[in-house]
């Protein structure tokens, strides 16, 4: 038998065995999320100090039912969580994030505007899935929590 | 006449038959004329097929002659081959061929299903929300849980103006 044959057969065999382990640690379960305030206005002279949002987002943002065309970044943040952690962030004066990292992708989010909180959602959430809380702000604008995995 | 009785006759032409059968068959002739008929004609059958049959002579020996027919019929029938030596390599490509098929198969097969699913589980969302007048809805194609809340513009939640909400300078 050929040696590159013999060769290859090992590091096919190699690979086989430690594919398993790769997919297993990568089950056990740390996730890496990225939560943004985002405000959306149809304002064709916004703040010039306004920092767009990120242009994926905007473009999903922009083909759903929602009304705005303009979106921009107010805050963002980068929640690491173990599995079964929970992490409390504020994302503005009146608005506060809590997420809890569960089991199989899935994850519990919790917002509370001036500290009562508003909703509790839970569903899975892999990678280029989003979890958009919002509502109406002033001067027909809006404003949306972005909850997704990290890049 | 049946064909037992008609056999009973030529098998006492030719003399088969036991004596006791032969004694019983003689005097059932004697008796019978179409049994003797039968017998006569079995006799004049024989006489004739006697005459025509050609007198065959061996140019040798009858054992020499049939051990000839017995070598060449070892000669001319399919010697069974010996099973020959597989290599591993072959062994492998045996088995790897009809795997590596059915692997091609499966990922076809799970390439369409996962294309005519738009590569999307369905998502369930569980929503417990306080606001009487907020509602959530899934928007599959943009792989998207909307929930949309009506409260917080009524307490300035994501004021425009407000410095909490701006990038700092």
């Amino acid at each position: 038998m050929r040696p590159g044959l013999i060769r290859a057969c090992w590091l096919f065999l190699a690979a086989a065995l430690l594919f398993p382990v790769g997919s297993a640690r990568a089950e056990a379960g740390d996730v890496t999320l990225e939560a943004q305030l985002i405000w959306g206005t149809n304002d064709t002279k916004p703040d010039p100090r306004l920092k767009p949002a990120d242009p994926k987002l905007a473009a999903k943002l922009k083909h759903s039912p929602f009304k705005w065309d303009h979106y921009f970044e107010m805050h963002h943040e980068t929640l690491k969580l173990k599995l079964n952690e929970e992490k409390t962030v504020t994302m503005s004066r009146n608005c506060v994030i809590s997420v809890t990292n569960l089991k199989g992708e899935q994850v519990k989010f919790q917002l509370f505007g001036k500290g009562k909180l508003a909703n509790t959602v839970t569903q899975a959430l892999p990678k280029g899935q989003l979890l958009v809380t919002g509502g109406d702000a002033e001067n027909s604008t809006a404003w949306f929590v972005v909850l997704q995995q990290a890049d | 006449m049946s064909d037992e009785q008609q056999l009973k006759l030529q098998a006492f032409l030719d003399g088969e038959l036991p004596e006791g059968d032969a004694r019983e068959v003689a005097a059932w002739l004697a008796r019978d004329a179409d049994a003797a008929g039968l017998l006569g004609e079995l006799k004049n059958t024989r006489n004739a097929l006697k005459n025509f049959e050609p007198a065959l002579k061996l140019p040798e020996s009858r054992e020499f002659y049939w051990s000839k027919i017995k070598r060449e019929i070892e000669r001319t029938a399919p010697v069974a081959t010996p099973a020959r030596s597989v290599s591993l390599f072959t062994l492998l490509r045996r088995i790897l061929v009809p795997v590596g098929a059915v692997a091609a198969l499966a990922i076809a097969g799970f390439i369409t299903v996962h294309s005519f699913s738009g590569g999307q589980h369905p998502i369930a969302v569980n929503s417990l929300l306080a606001d009487a007048g907020a509602f959530t809805y899934r928007d599959q194609a943009q792989g998207m849980t909307v929930v949309w809340l009506s409260y917080p513009a009524e307490n300035k939640f994501a004021e425009k103006s407000s410095a909490d909400t701006l990038p700092a300078k």
